[in-house]
């Protein structure tokens, strides 16, 4: 009987952690995910900005620094090999982006070319979405942290070697992010 | 999300099974009736009667629940015409764009579709159905008149209702009830003045009631739930509440989207004082919260206060009034009227120059282009990129700096807009020495000054005494100095008009009359009798 006891608590104790162990997996795939769909629209938004910087570098000469400090925060962006250099790169860029977008105020001539009106509305829709991508990577983050740490779950993941993950530089990248939001449309 | 999709979904169902047996009631009372009418003889055994009446009710129910639950997207787009955004459009482009943002924030969970509603009209709604379809629609009016974080936040509420599962028990009330009511409405103000309306209106007019009564099911609290879902998607509180602040002054499509399908929009069609009014009868049977007091929690998220929101709303209109707001007209070169055009448009016009005749709206004055500070900041930005603009001299007659020209390889100032040019008189003995050089003078400078120095010698004929004291009327003053320029002929060897300034010893010369002075030079050359006089 006793043994019958036993067995039963051990099978509860084993469900009991699988369902623990896979709740965990489950958000831990999630947040992955979610860092790979900031990773795609960086991407966008890095395939974007040469468009953007040919087309309104015609009636922008005097305008070469903005352009080419856009061109260069690109290319370090790009380039940029750990989560940390690349979360610091894109904040430059966005910061960037902002400047020229609001250099572009000035040329009555570009907010009249529809080429640069449709760039500069997908720019700022994918500005949108890596805001809105990180926003949801970081709230993933910060659900994942928390399982983590409750009891009993902390015990689950430091007998599994769960890592909790890294928040996407948030306080740096918001301070940055309202300019690139002007809109030349009306 | 306090409780995930599927949760939502289960606790939503029992609503729709609701639905389903209040339909199924209405049907079997019809039948009812109308077998005891038609069937008398029927009506000797009732547990006949009441069985076949069930099992007809049950299976027109049936049909008529399958159709619009489980196609009630497709019911709702017909219903309102709905058409899918356009690609080639921009503004369509940009609401295809915002709903993959929010795709973005919500984790595409769900595929939701969008739709343009051609309601000039402020609304905007969202529907699924039992087949898994999810739209969102957005009215031309809405799309229009908002700007893209409003449009965001609306976007944003609407994912809510069709993510958390809400707006499937909506729909399915909408479709099942609104499509037929919308009918009843429609032809209720076609046939209006008659003293009957037709009999098979009956069963719809049943649905319409029994439409009403489903709102009782329909909780306003989801409206809430949505706005703080919108913000929690966007961070982006007063935009939601500028948006439904703008959507309690404007026509919401009362008339357009019928009543039926009320409960699916973001703020009723109809302004009703029981949607404004709260306590147990308002929560019970109205369908949307009242706006002020949505508005007010939004305000309270972003510590502002209705009056601010105000304020702020009236400074963004007028500032998007001042620079583009108005519609400008512009005489074309062909003296006529062209426009209305915005700012960006008028800048694009490739034949707008500071002397073009401009004006605002249906107003009387007309003005040149230079004297309305608005356009001639286009003339400043075509000028700013031109390194050789020297900001100190400007066009006396367009007022536009003047830039710097290599001309007869001498320097002389030039404006880019109306063509005329600035000399001082020093360089103007070398300009006409060096006249045949170069090019000779084509044969339209040849013909124009021909032309000029014919109705000139008229001229000076019969004014030669004013003309020679200097006493006509200045046309403009001197771009250096200020003072008036005088206006008369280079010489009574070459009758060409020109403007001088005394004081600082400079010639404006029009479009084309430098090269007609240059041109009168080479046909009658410097060696000639009439030698040429020194201004």
């Amino acid at each position: 009987m006793i043994g019958w006891i036993i067995l039963a608590v051990l099978s509860l104790i084993l469900v009991w952690l699988i369902l623990i162990y896979n709740g965990l997996i489950s958000i831990r795939n999630d947040v992955q995910n979610a860092w790979k769909q900031i990773d795609v629209q960086l991407k966008r938004r890095h395939d974007l900005i040469p468009n953007l910087v040919s087309t309104v570098k015609g009636a922008m000469e005097f305008e070469q620094d903005t352009l080419e400090k856009v061109i260069s925060a690109r290319a370090r962006a790009v380039s940029a090999p750990t989560p940390a250099t690349k979360a610091e790169a894109e904040n430059m860029l966005t910061q960037a982006l902002g400047k020229l977008f609001a250099v572009m105020e000035n040329y009555p001539t570009l907010k009249s070319n529809q080429n640069v009106m449709q760039l500069q509305e997908e720019l700022t829709s994918t500005e949108n979405r890596i805001s809105f991508a990180r926003q949801l990577y970081n709230d993933l983050v910060a659900n994942f942290r928390t399982r983590l740490q409750v009891f009993p779950n902390n015990i689950v993941s430091s007998m599994f070697n769960f890592k909790s993950e890294e928040y996407f530089g948030a306080e740096e990248a918001d301070r940055v992010v309202p300019s690139v939001n002007v809109s030349l449309k009306k | 999300m306090p409780l995930t999709f599927i949760d939502i979904e289960k606790h939503k169902t029992w609503r729709i099974w609701v639905f389903f047996l209040l339909l199924m009631l209405l049907y079997f009372v019809i039948i009812l009736a109308f077998a005891v009418l038609l069937l008398p003889h029927a009506a000797r055994v009732p547990m006949r009667l009441w069985f076949f009446a069930f099992l007809t009710a049950l299976l027109i129910s049936g049909i008529h629940f399958w159709f619009s639950a489980y196609n009630a997207v497709a019911e709702v787009i017909r219903g309102l015409e709905a058409q899918p955004p356009d690609p080639k459009d921009d503004i369509h482009k940009m609401l295809t764009n915002i709903l993959q943002e929010i795709n973005v924030v919500a984790g595409n969970k769900r595929k939701i579709q969008c739709v343009v509603i051609p309601s000039l009209s402020l609304n905007a709604l969202a529907a699924a159905d039992l087949k898994g379809e999810a739209i969102i629609g957005i009215t031309e009016g809405l799309l229009s008149r908002l700007t893209r974080p409003q449009i965001e936040a609306v976007v944003a509420h609407e994912a809510h209702h069709v993510l958390s599962g809400d707006c499937l028990e909506t729909t399915v009330a909408a479709s099942m009830f609104g499509t037929l009511s919308s009918l009843v409405e429609k032809s209720a103000q076609t046939s209006r003045g008659r003293s009957f309306p037709h009999p098979a209106l009956l069963l719809a007019w049943g649905l319409l009631m029994l439409g009403n009564f489903l709102n009782m099911f329909i909780s306003r609290e989801r409206e809430y739930r949505a706005d703080a879902a919108a913000v929690r998607m966007t961070r982006n509180p007063v935009a939601l509440a500028e948006t439904l602040y703008m959507l309690s002054r404007s026509w919401r499509g009362a008339g357009f989207i019928g009543s039926g399908f009320e409960m699916l929009c973001i703020v009723n069609p109809e302004a009703t004082a029981l949607d404004e009014a709260e306590g147990f009868w308002a929560d019970l049977i109205s369908t949307h919260p009242p706006i002020q007091k949505r508005i007010d929690i939004l305000l309270t998220m972003a510590h502002m206060n209705i009056a601010g929101l105000d304020t702020k709303i009236k400074a963004e209109n007028a500032s998007m009034a001042s620079p583009s707001g108005p519609a400008y007209y512009a005489m074309n070169p062909r003296q006529e009227w062209q426009g209305p055009f915005n700012l960006a448009e008028l800048s694009a016009l490739s034949w707008l120059s500071p002397l073009t005749w401009v004006r605002i709206g249906d107003e009387q004055s007309i003005d040149r282009a230079w004297k309305n500070p608005f356009i001639n900041t286009i003339f400043v930005a075509r000028l700013s990129q031109d390194e050789k603009a020297a900001p100190d001299v400007t066009c006396p007659a367009c007022h536009q700096p003047l830039v710097t020209e290599s001309y007869e390889g001498t320097q002389i100032y030039q404006c880019r807009f109306c063509a005329g040019a600035l000399v001082e008189n020093s360089k103007i003995p070398r300009i006409l020495a060096r006249a045949d050089r170069n090019q000779p003078c084509s044969e339209r400078v040849k013909t124009l000054a021909k032309i000029q120095v014919k109705e000139n010698q008229l001229k000076f004929a019969q004014q030669k005494p004013a003309i020679l004291n200097r006493s006509s009327v200045p046309l403009f003053s001197c771009p250096k100095c200020k003072n008036p320029m005088y206006r008369g002929f280079y010489s009574g060897a070459y009758l060409i008009e020109i403007d001088r300034c005394s004081f600082c010893g400079i010639t404006w010369f029009g479009q084309d009359e430098l090269q007609m002075l240059q041109c009168l030079i080479e046909l009658k050359p410097l060696g000639a009798p009439q030698t040429l006089e020194t201004p």
